[in-house]
């Protein structure tokens, strides 16, 4: 958070000053109003809009790269910070009349700080739409940052899950195919080469799978150096097409080693399994396990048979 | 160090150490795991939090942390990293690169030099979980017993540990090995790494941690990677170890040395206050002391009498009655009530579950 934040060292510290001004000006034209006129309910609910208003900027800030967006995000929240902090300090001090900043900060900031923020969301929504596009085969239909593998952002082996009790809830995009991927050797090259080398392996191949995927597919990370596959609507011989370019695509990959640029061919064995129909019994549950115990096992398999799928 | 004075009845030294004494060479295993987690980017300020480590010190080479500091710094590095954090970290663990240990160990040229060195020097490989290897006519096992309280980390250094062992014989022998586990604690959610580090003949809430495999492996040469030195060389390499352990390794933890302790004196009836005395504390001291290494002296006595049962039962093949009788309970009754009170399985329970592994 910390070194995420000093991107925007500029934007907060003018955010900063600006309250700092806004209050000391209140100070010097001001008298204080006595405790018996104050009203704490105002108070309370002002103040909290404005500590809300602070956090949501500090976490939009920390979560973002610099950029128009993130101007006319934290401008829009910084001007609606800076008038509910002017309304809390209204409370305590009593302005004479006609101070023009005060009227400024009263009445322009809060419409001006909220038409700059639904400036900055709809521009925000495009934005997003443009990183929806690179996600795809990634993610499907639904999010959840909690799943997502940090080495290769893909997503784990719950997200996996997830997708594929969702299918065979809804029992749309049937047939259903899955692979399952593993790196030929990876246990052997990850001592070779150490686990600096054979986690960039395993994010690169995970790079290339992904380009090989059709729209609508979904790679995920079971775990180790085994990658899942979901194919909605794909009868096996298509998949086994699928499967086969894959093969092919890793074949030709030629990974390169960072510590003498040699160049280390990889290998992949890939398990399929197939689901026509989502039976009555046993449960969904029961079913998925076995759907995907049925793909680790032909990947066994294929293992000991040396075959390609 | 706290040294003993010798008991009339019992060995001649007990030396032991606490969890708060700097005993573990930071450059070795716990540096590989900090590098674990830098290589995927975390700050070695966010790995290290709250510590008292600074990484300028661990590479010096010169730094040793406490049992303590290592539970401090695996604490944090699981709060950053996620579930495979202990299959990568057991992964490259073993021969690994802990000096002239790791050496010794890498010139192993079989399954029982490599167990062999491995229980022998095992505070240096595997700081917190303490290796017992036995053998029948059948099989060899190898029971990972904690050296401290480990609190919510037992689970996450058992497969740190097993998975060490399974990854160093792939390699040496250059295919997986038919390990066989029991697992104390119930199957994790992240069951998945569990099959794909360790193979999928795994039994959980088995009471115990251990991992066997048929004994015809123990004399079946190392294929490749390690590397055979000369006798001489060996020799030299093993006196070097020799004075590295007894220098730094030698003590055990507290709880380990009351466990060993409990061990050499299992037929005995031993009160707290009389393996206090055997301790040269005072009963409240001795409390005290272990608590700070979060464990009570029942649960150290429990774990000695399972352990004695566990081995007479299943690798001598001895009788419910003949352990009942040669732990002095009364009769098999209690010894199955106390039984199914250390691990949660009566003992045909536990002969069943374990035949299953």
């Amino acid at each position: 958070m910390q070194t995420a934040l000093t991107l925007h060292r500029h934007k907060l510290l003018i955010i900063a000053a600006l309250l700092l001004a806004s209050v000391l000006a209140n100070w010097y034209f001001g008298h204080a109003k006595p405790w018996a006129s104050i009203d704490w309910l105002d108070v309370v609910g002002e103040g909290g809009s404005a500590l809300a208003l602070g956090v949501w900027l500090i976490l939009i800030l920390a979560s973002r790269p610099t950029g128009r967006v993130t101007d006319l995000l934290s401008l829009g929240l910084g001007f609606m910070f800076l008038a509910f902090c002017q309304d809390v300090v209204d409370e305590f001090i009593r302005l004479p009349n006609s101070q023009w900043w005060e009227q400024g900060l009263e009445n322009i900031a809060m419409p001006l700080g909220i038409s700059l923020l639904t400036y900055g969301l709809f521009h925000w929504h495009g934005e997003q739409l443009a990183i929806n596009e690179q996600l795809k085969k990634r993610e499907r239909v639904f999010r959840e940052h909690r799943m997502l593998d940090r080495l290769t952002q893909i997503g784990k082996v719950d997200y996996l899950k997830k997708q594929i009790q969702q299918v065979m809830h809804q029992q749309q995009e049937l047939p259903l195919t899955l692979l399952m991927i593993d790196v030929d050797n990876f246990h052997q090259q990850s001592r070779l080469y150490g686990h600096r080398e054979s986690d960039r392996l395993l994010h690169e191949i995970s790079e290339l799978l992904l380009l090989n995927l059709r729209d609508g597919d979904l790679i995920c990370r079971y775990g180790g150096d085994r990658f899942a596959v979901l194919l909605p609507e794909t009868p096996e011989e298509k998949a086994r097409q699928i499967a086969f370019e894959l093969q092919q695509a890793v074949r030709f990959f030629a990974f390169k080693l960072q510590a003498n640029g040699e160049t280390c061919y990889q290998r992949i064995h890939i398990g399929l399994s197939c689901l026509y129909q989502v039976a009555q019994s046993p449960g969904i549950e029961q079913q998925m396990d076995d759907f995907l115990r049925s793909a680790n096992q032909q990947l066994a398999a294929m293992r000991l048979s040396g075959q390609v799928a | 160090m706290a040294e003993l004075k010798p008991d009339v009845d019992m060995k001649p030294t007990l030396s032991w150490q606490e969890a708060d004494q700097a005993s573990i060479a930071a450059h070795w295993q716990p540096a590989l795991l900090i590098d674990l987690l830098i290589a995927r980017d975390f700050s070695s300020h966010h790995i290290l939090r709250g510590s008292g480590i600074f990484y300028e010190d661990i590479v010096t080479g010169q730094q040793r942390i406490s049992a303590n500091q290592l539970l401090q710094l695996i604490s944090n590095a699981r709060r950053l990293d996620e579930a495979d954090l202990s299959f990568r970290w057991g992964n490259h663990a073993l021969p690994g690169h802990c000096g002239c240990f790791s050496q010794l160990l890498a010139s192993a040229v079989s399954l029982r030099d490599f167990l062999t060195l491995l229980t022998r020097y095992h505070r240096v490989f595997s700081p917190l979980l303490v290796p017992h290897r036995y053998e029948d006519q059948h099989s060899v096992y190898v029971y990972w017993l904690p050296a401290s309280g480990l609190g919510e980390h037992h689970a996450f250094l058992t497969e740190v540990a097993m998975t060490s062992v399974v990854s160093a014989c792939q390699w040496f022998y250059g295919q997986r090995l038919p390990w066989r586990f029991a697992f104390a604690h119930p199957a994790p959610n992240h069951i998945e790494q569990y099959w794909l580090n360790l193979g999928e003949a795994i039994q959980f809430e088995a009471g115990m941690d251990m991992m066997k495999i048929d004994r015809a492996w123990l004399d079946k040469p190392f294929q490749q990677h390690n590397s055979p030195i000369s006798q001489t060389a060996h020799q030299v390499l093993e006196q070097e170890c020799q004075r590295q352990w007894q220098a730094d390794y030698h003590s055990p933890l507290l709880p380990e040395a009351v466990y060993q302790w409990l061990m050499a004196h299992i037929q005995q009836p031993n009160s707290l206050e009389q393996v206090a005395q055997a301790f040269a504390m005072s009963p409240a001291t001795f409390k005290r002391k272990l608590k700070k290494h979060q464990v009570h002296f029942q649960a150290i006595q429990d774990r000695a009498r399972l352990q004695t049962s566990v081995y007479l039962l299943y690798v001598r093949g001895w009788t419910n009655e003949q352990v009942a009788d040669y732990l002095n309970f009364n009769d098999t009754t209690n010894f199955r009530r106390a039984f199914k009170r250390w691990c949660g399985l009566t003992p045909s329970d536990s002969k069943y579950l374990l035949s299953l592994v």
